[in-house]
């Protein structure tokens, strides 16, 4: 069922549109994310969902009906909204600040019943509020703050719950906190979420959908997977990133690498890495970011420094997954090895897989290339071969491999 | 520590500043030249409730007696009970509504509208009464309403009444409008006494003409504000959380600052501008209360009667038979009383 439907709404406080032709749907029990930079009009939106704000045109739709022709109260009967400015001087407790949701619900001078108290009773426990209620909302902690203005929202009672920006200004224990409960409520409850939110990566690991919004348009809308890519962060916020899966929560998530907009200084050097299995990373990265050019091989497709290196747009000589390097990928390993000025072999483990890469390395050192081995990770196991990369590496060192600790005497011995 | 001190049943609080009220009218009705004890003046209000002469033994209390208490201590003690229940309540109401705790019922420019505007009438000699008022009550009335126009309309931007911008309208106008009456003062220095001593307020000599005109409209208005208290309540938390709440935030708005602006220039064309009052009661409830306006509004009103009777009583007997404005004591008396409260409220923080 349609909870809200947005239809082509344009919306500024001045002449310059701020929402510009938004179009969205939101079913029942969604849980949504509007994403994008600052001053791209996510809290205006999100405000304008709620008919704080009439569109200059096109329309918001709430449960099939047009919210300019619902009464203030009658909206409020339906959705919920927590502020992004949950600041409150007065000395309200927090059972007075939670009890502020049955407002639309009340006459005039009609108190709270049994009812009342009891949606109110359940939002503090579900919120881990209850404990609280008689402190003073001027005395707790922005968590505690913010927790205080969910459960009023949820006091309200209704099947959408709007928030903005409600983990800005926390600790990530409380902002994984209030995702959780908010998850909670819509799973449990089915309450439908729209939040508006800064963190790319809590946006993927807890919504079902996201708005990908820039300049007030909508440049994305979908599945996580869908709308967090490489180039769509790119577009909506200038920004580099690497997008992977999380190992941990197996969430879609980015890594911030560069503002596009800074333009690093190339160096005429050309630089191949041997790496894999994210032992890499950091070398891509400080490589990359002071410009050499960089080229990397062989790597299977899927690997960590392959998909880093796919973001950066270096040039791999890649391998199907989990195969073995064939001819072909060797081939053009090699093309790349004799164009480049230096060679770098992080201490990745060698297996029979890639075993080729070592020899590739000692052919470009017999060849009279500059090869470097860095050795900064710790890892149980080198030798996956049965003494062959052990024997291999030996013979390189003594024709001329340097051997480095780290990455400041990596970049010591080749500036 | 801060659960102690806020007193959470709604009936009892009111019960106790009621009784505390009335004995305060009692008391202070007694304290004069004229040698009068507290219970006379419960027999004097009791027999000229209608139906209740028969059962009260006014024999002990002389005629003169009879006179001072009626048409003298009372009067003045009543307006004093309605001017310092209508500052106060305007005062909690728009230190609510602004959200600002410098917020008083003068914020919007009321005092200097009713300065000019009662200057004027002192200049002109005005002396003709207009249903009972003064003309320079009237005038006082006329130029406070004025004044609060011209904020409202300055801080108006299209429909909506953003509270900086109020605000800020609020200071403008009142400096502009006291530089013209300082201009009148300094030009028409022979009224410059008058005027000064009409802006430092006072409750003395009215009788019971004004009050029995103002108090009704002064109350009612001040019952239809305490049907705003939880709007204003939930507007504390902003005014966007409180649109999303589904309360009218414009209008309450208007109606909390006409409703407001109407007693306080009421009460301040009759009494002169009595300060620090609708400032300072509003602060010492809150301390005792909460933040709750649904009892902060009439508890403040009450307290602010209370505060007001006593402090106009020793504004008429701490130089008799010579009269202190009482602005002047609501000053001397409510400002080291608040800095106490503050500093204690402080230390258990």
């Amino acid at each position: 069922m349609m909870s809200i439907s947005v239809k082509n709404i344009v919306f500024g406080y001045t002449a310059t549109p701020v929402i510009r032709d938004v179009s969205f749907q939101v079913d029942k029990g969604e849980f949504i994310s509007i994403l994008g930079p600052n001053g791209s009009g996510k809290s205006t939106l999100l405000k304008t969902i709620n008919g704080l704000y009439v569109p200059l045109s096109g329309r918001v739709e709430l449960m099939g009906e047009n919210i300019e022709r619902y009464k203030r109260r009658e909206i409020a009967k339906r959705v919920s909204l927590v502020p992004q400015d949950t600041s409150l001087q007065f000395e309200f407790t927090v059972e007075e600040v939670v009890t502020m949701g049955r407002h639309p619900f009340k006459g005039r001078f009609e108190r709270e019943d049994e009812r009342d108290r009891k949606l109110i009773y359940e939002a503090m426990e579900m919120t881990n509020t209850f404990d609280i209620r008689d402190r003073l909302i001027t005395e707790i902690s922005g968590g505690e703050r913010q927790r205080v203005f969910i459960a009023k929202a949820i006091a309200q009672n209704t099947g959408i719950i709007l928030l903005d920006e409600p983990t800005s200004h926390l600790d990530i224990n409380h902002q994984i906190d209030i995702l959780n409960l908010l998850r909670k409520m819509n799973q449990e409850k089915g309450i439908t979420i729209i939040l508006v939110i800064h963190d790319i990566n809590l946006a993927t690991r807890y919504s079902d959908r996201i708005l990908l919004l820039k300049k007030g348009s909508i440049i994305g809308q979908g599945t996580p997977e869908d709308v967090i890519t490489t180039e769509n962060i790119l577009n909506a916020y200038g920004m580099r990133v690497a997008v992977e899966r999380n190992k941990y929560t197996g969430h879609i998530s980015v890594i911030p690498l560069e503002v596009s907009k800074r333009i690093r200084s190339e160096l005429n050097i050309r630089v191949h890495v041997i790496s894999g299995g994210g032992s890499g990373q950091d070398l891509i990265n400080v490589l990359y970011h002071r410009g050499y050019q960089l080229s990397l091989g062989v790597l299977n497709a899927g690997d960590t420094d392959w998909q880093y290196a796919k973001s950066l747009k270096i040039p791999v000589s890649e391998e199907k997954p989990f195969s073995g390097i064939s001819d072909r990928s060797a081939r053009k390993n090699r093309e790349m090895l004799g164009d480049a000025d230096l060679v770098v072999m992080t201490n990745v483990p060698i297996g029979s897989g890639n075993l080729r890469n070592l020899k590739m390395a000692c052919e470009s050192l017999e060849n009279g290339k500059r090869v470097i081995y860095l050795k900064d990770r710790k890892y149980e196991e080198f030798d996956y071969t049965g003494g062959e990369a052990t024997a291999l590496l030996e013979r390189m060192i003594g024709k001329g491999l340097s051997v480095v600790d780290s990455m400041d005497q990596l970049l010591r011995e080749i500036s | 520590m801060k659960g102690n001190i806020r007193i959470r049943s709604y009936g009892l609080t009111m019960l106790i500043l009621l009784i505390l009220l009335i004995l305060m009218i009692g008391i202070t009705s007694t304290i004069g030249s004229a040698n009068i004890g507290p219970m006379d003046v419960y027999r004097v209000v009791a027999s000229k409730i209608p139906g209740m002469g028969g059962f009260v033994d006014s024999s002990s209390i002389t005629a003169s007696q009879h006179s001072i208490i009626w048409s003298v201590r009372l009067p003045r003690v009543l307006l004093g009970v309605i001017v310092g229940a209508g500052l106060s309540i305007s005062g909690a109401s728009f230190q609510g509504l602004l959200k600002n705790p410098m917020a008083d019922p003068y914020i919007l420019g009321i005092s200097s509208g009713a300065a000019l505007g009662a200057a004027i009438a002192i200049i002109l000699k005005l002396e003709t009464a207009l249903m009972g008022f003064s003309g320079i009550s009237v005038m006082a009335f006329v130029g406070a309403l004025i004044a609060v126009t011209l904020v409202y309309n300055i801080g108006r931007i299209r429909s909506q009444v953003p509270v900086t911008t109020l605000l800020l309208a609020g200071v403008a106008v009142g400096q502009f409008l006291t530089a013209i009456t300082s201009l009148l003062m300094v030009i028409y220095n022979r009224d410059m006494t008058k005027i000064i001593y009409w802006t430092l307020g006072s409750l003395s000599g009215k009788g019971w003409n004004p009050i029995t005109t103002i108090s009704i409209p002064i109350i009612a208005a001040m019952v239809i504000l305490l049907f705003f208290s939880r709007d204003i309540n939930i507007m504390l938390t902003g005014e966007e959380s409180a649109k999303s709440l589904g309360v009218n935030v414009e209008r309450i708005k208007v109606y909390v600052l006409l409703l407001g602006t109407f007693i306080t220039s009421m009460a301040v064309s009759i009494s002169g501008i009595i300060g620090f009052v609708g400032l300072i009661i509003p602060h010492i409830v809150r301390l005792i209360v909460g933040p709750d306006h649904r009892i902060l509004l009439p508890a403040s009103a009450i307290v602010g009667s209370i505060f007001m009777v006593f402090t106009d009583t020793i504004a008429r007997t701490v130089i008799s038979p010579m009269e202190i404005p009482v602005g002047i004591i609501t000053a001397i008396f409510g400002g080291p009383f608040f800095i106490y409260l503050l500093r204690s409220k402080k230390k258990t923080l």
